[in-house]
């Protein structure tokens, strides 16, 4: 039996290799997922294990969590008389004073920032030889003096930089020149970070804005002392104004604030894996459906010749383990590429991994094979069953006997019920107000929905088929209506290979709904909220040197230029209950540059000194009026209590003024000492032109090239462009799924060419020209197409739609439909339904005629 | 139209046919010369192997002539490509097979009329009528074939051959899957084509009782021409295969 089935395998490999494919697409996206994460991983963890020292002290802080970003510009330090302390603890074999900032700005001569760009920093150090030091100095000499600086290799390689070249730097402190004095080269993989050392007075002085201070200090241990021996030592001798950290904590912490960054990655793209398996588990059972159909005679033959039925069963499901078998280890060695792929398209992002390192765990080999197989295994089992249902007599029979199987009626009554269910899910999250609660039913009416259409999608051939091609026949002539006919023909097959594309299709329509509802929204919201001419912000949202609003408010043709500053604080309760919370400062005019809903007083009368300006929100909650005391504690640990002086009506939408108090900048800066500003509010003098005013900033903020002049206008683009690249990822990313699912349309073609190759050679023979045989296929490909992309709009429209009105009251809520995009899904299917028959077309007008018409 | 022309319907000028080549090559067809006479129904018979669908593939331009001439009416296939025997089939010649003759998806009207639909032209409403009045189809028009006996089936696949008023019809065992009732309601058709529509029919047949519709019966044997009967019986064309064909026929097609 096994022999048989071997040779059935072999037999029908010309008709596998398109399942194949689709097992070895969805393997290669699984493996490929797991190693480019798992490189991440492990490149990441190198770098924080060489970078970590033994033992690092650094300035207790509650409020700015370690992963904050850091909006004020304001860092947590030490004195440097703690440098002595810690090396006059028992077991500390030296001590350093660290100086390390994330968030500076390198520029060249021509003002050009060369500093890393996307997720990766730019951060500023002091240079010192510590015996763990992940750098070497491989050229010129260690900076000396205000003005010196060394840059990391990677970056001195990038932007083909020369010892002794002019450069920039701009710190919270403001921009400065300098000169390359030397280059440093990471001894482990630098993953895209761009660093530039100073000696240690300059960096304090420039950087931390005055001598005497470091971030953090770096301590040794001796030998026979353990890391956490030491630790514990050192904490006791600092006591519990400082954090200590052993070099695993360090690594530990930094690791897990990655961890979540990469596991958002990599859920993303298991996500779409799944999706991709998901189709193609639909192509594959069809596969086997049909062969199983094509070999009912040869499989009563074996029954007749005494096979059992569950020996059938087997030989079935043994030729599924075996393709599946195949198909994961040429997914694997594929997924092995598309890492490889993953890691050179994320460099060009800025983050540097290198492929000779790629990290191919045990797990990734495993979850390959389990996918592999159990994808195969669990597609081919219906059809198994089917092929061991056949009797013996079947043997005897002619061959095609019209479709049997399950009547069409429990499919109607099970896919209608399913779909009943699903409809009361999506309505329920469209109306719940709970997020989470809604956000569940969603996910529930979702996958209902998705498997309730399945089901009932061999019912709506008919119907559907009949609209998207009931004007095939008048066009297109007896070929149209053969083609049409052909599709309908038998409608569960047309149905299993439409829904392929189905799933892939619904998932573009409800993202870009989503996606276009959200770029709409928020063009709304810039509209409600931002009554500013122009606005001067940082590409990253990082804070920038005062030096920029000095430059804005002298610039001719500048009306009135309003400053902001952002930090982290804690609103205290007068029940103690604690809300951390953006705590911004502004320069009075907020509530002409920005539209402000106020419920008690004005914004000039919540930004007056020892004045707060609250959220209805939040006062609400705790019974404040102006007047009530408010405690807030600063990011830096001050304390203050200040009085409502205003109440705005809290803004709940995204760019929409929330809950967070509004300080007069003075006020802010009394308790928060160096907020940077990070964002100048512009409206240009009476009778000055916008555009020249724009221009004329632009010109006069050329030294700091990190921030950027945007009107309204630039804003929605931003905005509508950040959404579309988005989309355009997941775009990518559903591509996998389509191709996935054209592979299952060539499949079908393919597979319904042979089964009616006599009917082909008798077209032929009464007159039917090869290209109109060829068009015959190509038509009836678009059909399948257009059916799976009729139902797949409707369904993700559906979606998206419910989408929407779940997160309508978390901002989304203006709807759009993105009807440019449909029409393009719809041609698009054409397209592809045309390209899947090319193959099957092309075969199908070759065939010889009399070779056709005695076929078996 | 077709019944109105002078000359032969089709006549081969020593038409060969080899399959395979050197030592292995088997002539199927040897240097035949044959002429079929427009208005007239001619069967061609011999035993499994003796070339007679191979001369009636050549003929109908559904296989390639090795050497020799085919001609249909004054136009020569072997020199025709596969656009133009297309053209030729669809427009001057009708086909009945032996089975699988319809389309499943299309209804027997659909079948019937398929040619002419190809070809973008309508078939002419009368004749049609008349070719489904005489075929005793009327009351199975809107039928799927597989909601169709085996005849009436044959019956459809002979509509189909003379709707579109062919120069030729060509059968290939026509009635090899039928019982002998049907069988002979299909050939009676056939001949009444002939008879009272003036069509102009050549089929393929092993079945002495089959040729007995004909007019004119051909003998082939090795690739050859070997005898021809006019106004055949079933007893002499069964007397005359007998006379040259000593192996036992097989009931297959060859």
């Amino acid at each position: 039996m096994l022999k048989a089935t071997l040779r059935s395998f072999l037999a029908h490999k010309g008709r596998l290799a398109l399942s194949l494919l689709a097992v070895v697409l969805s393997v290669a996206f699984v493996a490929g997922t797991l190693m480019f994460t798992d490189t991440i991983g492990s490149t990441f963890d190198r770098l924080f294990r060489s970078t970590s020292a033994d033992v690092s002290v650094t300035a207790h802080n509650d409020v700015v969590g370690r992963n904050d970003q850091n909006l004020s510009g304001t860092v947590p330090t030490v004195p440097a008389s703690l440098v002595q302390r810690v090396a006059q603890v028992p077991g500390v074999a030296s001590a350093y004073g660290r100086v390390g900032l994330a968030g500076i700005v390198l520029t060249d001569a021509q003002n050009k920032n060369i500093g890393s760009i996307g997720g990766a920093p730019t951060l500023g150090l002091n240079w010192s030889q510590e015996p763990n030091s992940p750098v070497d100095l491989t050229a010129g000499h260690a900076p000396t003096g205000d003005g010196q600086v060394l840059v990391d290799a990677d970056t001195v390689r990038k932007h083909h930089l020369v010892l002794g070249q002019q450069l920039r730097v701009i710190s919270a402190t403001g921009g400065f020149p300098v000169t390359l004095t030397g280059m440093a080269t990471f001894n482990t993989t630098n993953p895209g970070a761009t660093l530039v050392f100073f000696d240690t007075a300059t960096a304090q002085r420039r950087l931390l804005g005055q001598e005497g201070l470091f971030t953090a200090v770096d301590a040794a241990a001796a030998k026979g002392v353990t890391h956490e021996q030491l630790r514990e030592r050192v904490a006791a001798a600092v006591g519990s104004a400082y954090d200590v950290k052993t070099a695993e904590q360090t690594a530990k912490d930094a690791a897990q604030a990655l961890g979540t960054f990469l596991s958002v990655i990599k859920d993303a793209l298991l996500g779409f894996a799944g999706i991709a398996v998901l189709v193609g588990i639909s192509l594959i059972l069809n596969t086997f459906s049909m062969l199983v159909a094509q070999r009912t005679r040869e499989l009563g033959l074996m029954r007749a010749l005494g096979a059992s039925r569950e020996q059938v069963n087997r030989s079935v499901l043994v030729e599924a383990v075996l393709l599946g078998v195949v198909g994961s280890t040429v997914g694997l060695l594929l997924g092995v590429g598309l890492a490889l792929g993953l890691i050179k398209l994320i460099a060009a992002g800025g983050m540097v991994l290198k492929g000779s390192q790629l990290a191919v765990r045990w797990p990734t080999v495993v979850s390959a094979y389990a996918v592999g197989i159990i994808v195969t295994a669990v597609s081919a089992y219906l059809p198994a069953r089917r092929a061991a249902r056949v009797s013996p007599m079947a043997a005897l029979r002619e061959a095609d006997t019209p479709g049997r199987g399950a009547p069409l009626r429990i499919r109607a009554i099970g896919g209608l019920a399913l779909m009943l269910v699903a409809g009361a899910g999506l309505g329920g999250a469209a109306a719940d107000k709970n997020l989470g609660q809604a956000g569940l039913l969603l996910g529930v009416g979702v996958l209902l929905s998705l498997i309730g259409l399945v089901v009932v999608g061999p019912l709506l051939a008919r119907p559907v088929i009949r609209l998207v091609g009931g004007w095939f026949p008048r066009v297109f002539g007896p070929v149209g209506t053969l083609s049409q006919r052909n599709a309908l023909r038998n409608p569960r097959r047309t149905s299993a290979t439409a829904s392929a594309l189905m799933i892939g299709l619904a998932l573009v329509a409800s993202l870009s709904v989503v996606g276009s509802s959200l770029a709409a929204s928020f063009d709304a919201q810039i509209d409600k909220t931002i009554g500013a001419d122009l606005i001067v912000q940082n590409t990253t949202g990082l804070p920038f040197p005062g030096e920029v609003g000095d430059t804005v408010q002298v610039t001719h043709g500048v009306g009135l230029a309003v400053r902001g500053q952002a930090s982290r604080g804690v609103l205290v309760a007068a029940d103690g209950t604690q809300k951390k919370t953006n705590v911004v400062g502004t320069g009075p005019g907020l509530d002409k540059v920005v539209r402000i809903q106020m419920r008690d007083g004005t914004v000039d009368q919540g930004i007056a000194p020892g004045k707060v300006l609250l959220g209805s929100g939040y006062a609400d909650a705790h019974g404040l009026r102006v007047g009530s005391p408010v405690t807030i504690v600063f990011q830096n640990g001050r304390t203050g209590t200040l009085t409502v002086g205003a109440i705005d009506v809290t803004d709940p939408n995204p760019g929409g003024l929330g809950d967070e108090p509004v300080l007069g900048s003075a006020t802010l800066r009394s308790f928060l000492p160096g907020a940077l500003d990070d964002v100048v509010f512009v409206n240009v003098a009476q009778g000055a032109d916008k555009a020249q005013v724009k221009s004329a900033l632009t010109t006069a903020l050329a030294k700091d090239p990190q921030v950027q002049v945007r009107d309204q206008s630039d804003y929605k683009k931003l905005i509508r462009g950040q959404i579309d690249f988005l989309l355009q990822l997941v775009y990518g990313l559903l591509a996998l799924a389509i191709i996935i699912a054209v592979l299952g349309v060539v499949n079908t073609l393919a597979l319904s060419v042979i089964e009616r190759t006599r009917e082909i050679g008798l077209l032929r023979a009464i007159g039917l020209g090869r290209q109109q045989l060829r068009r015959m296929v190509r038509l009836e490909a678009v059909v399948i197409a257009l059916f799976g992309a009729v139902l797949g709009l409707g369904l993700g429209l559906v979606w998206g739609l419910t989408a929407q009105r779940l997160l309508a009251a978390k901002g989304l809520q203006a709807l759009s439909v993105p009807w440019s995009t449909v029409i393009a899904v719809v041609i698009g299917a054409a397209v592809v339904g045309l390209l899947a028959a090319l193959g099957p077309a092309l075969r199908a007008s070759r065939l010889n005629v009399l070779d056709a018409i005695a076929h078996e | 139209m077709a019944q109105n022309e002078p000359g032969p319907a089709a006549r081969t000028v020593g038409l060969s046919k080899a399959y395979g080549a050197g030592d292995t090559a088997v002539l199927a067809l040897d240097r035949v010369d044959v002429e079929i006479d427009s208005g007239r129904f001619t069967a061609i018979m011999g035993p499994s192997g003796s070339g007679k669908s191979t001369l009636m593939h050549c003929l109908a331009g559904l296989d390639q002539a090795s050497a020799g001439e085919v001609w249909i009416g004054d136009t020569e296939l072997t020199r025709l490509g596969d656009k133009q025997l297309t053209r030729l089939r669809r427009d001057r010649i009708g086909f009945v097979f032996q089975a699988f003759n319809l389309l499943p998806t299309l209804t027997a009207e659909e079948n019937i009329t398929l040619p002419g639909d190809i070809a973008g032209r309508r078939t002419d409403a009368e004749w049609l009528k008349q070719v489904i009045e005489t075929l005793g189809l009327g009351d199975r028009l809107k039928h799927r074939p597989h909601e169709l006996s085996g005849g009436q089936q044959q019956r459809v696949a002979v509509a189909r051959a003379l709707a579109a008023r062919p120069q030729l019809i060509f059968a290939d065992e026509p009635t090899g899957n039928l019982d002998s009732r049907s069988g002979s309601e299909v050939l009676g058709f056939l001949r009444r084509s002939v008879d009272e529509l003036g069509q102009t029919v050549v089929m393929v047949t092993h079945d002495p009782n089959a040729a007995s519709f004909a007019d004119l019966v051909l003998f082939l044997a090795d690739g050859r021409i070997v005898d021809r009967l006019a106004s055949p019986t079933a007893d002499a064309v069964l007397e005359r295969m007998r006379r040259f064909d000593r192996r036992p026929s097989t009931p297959a097609a060859d």
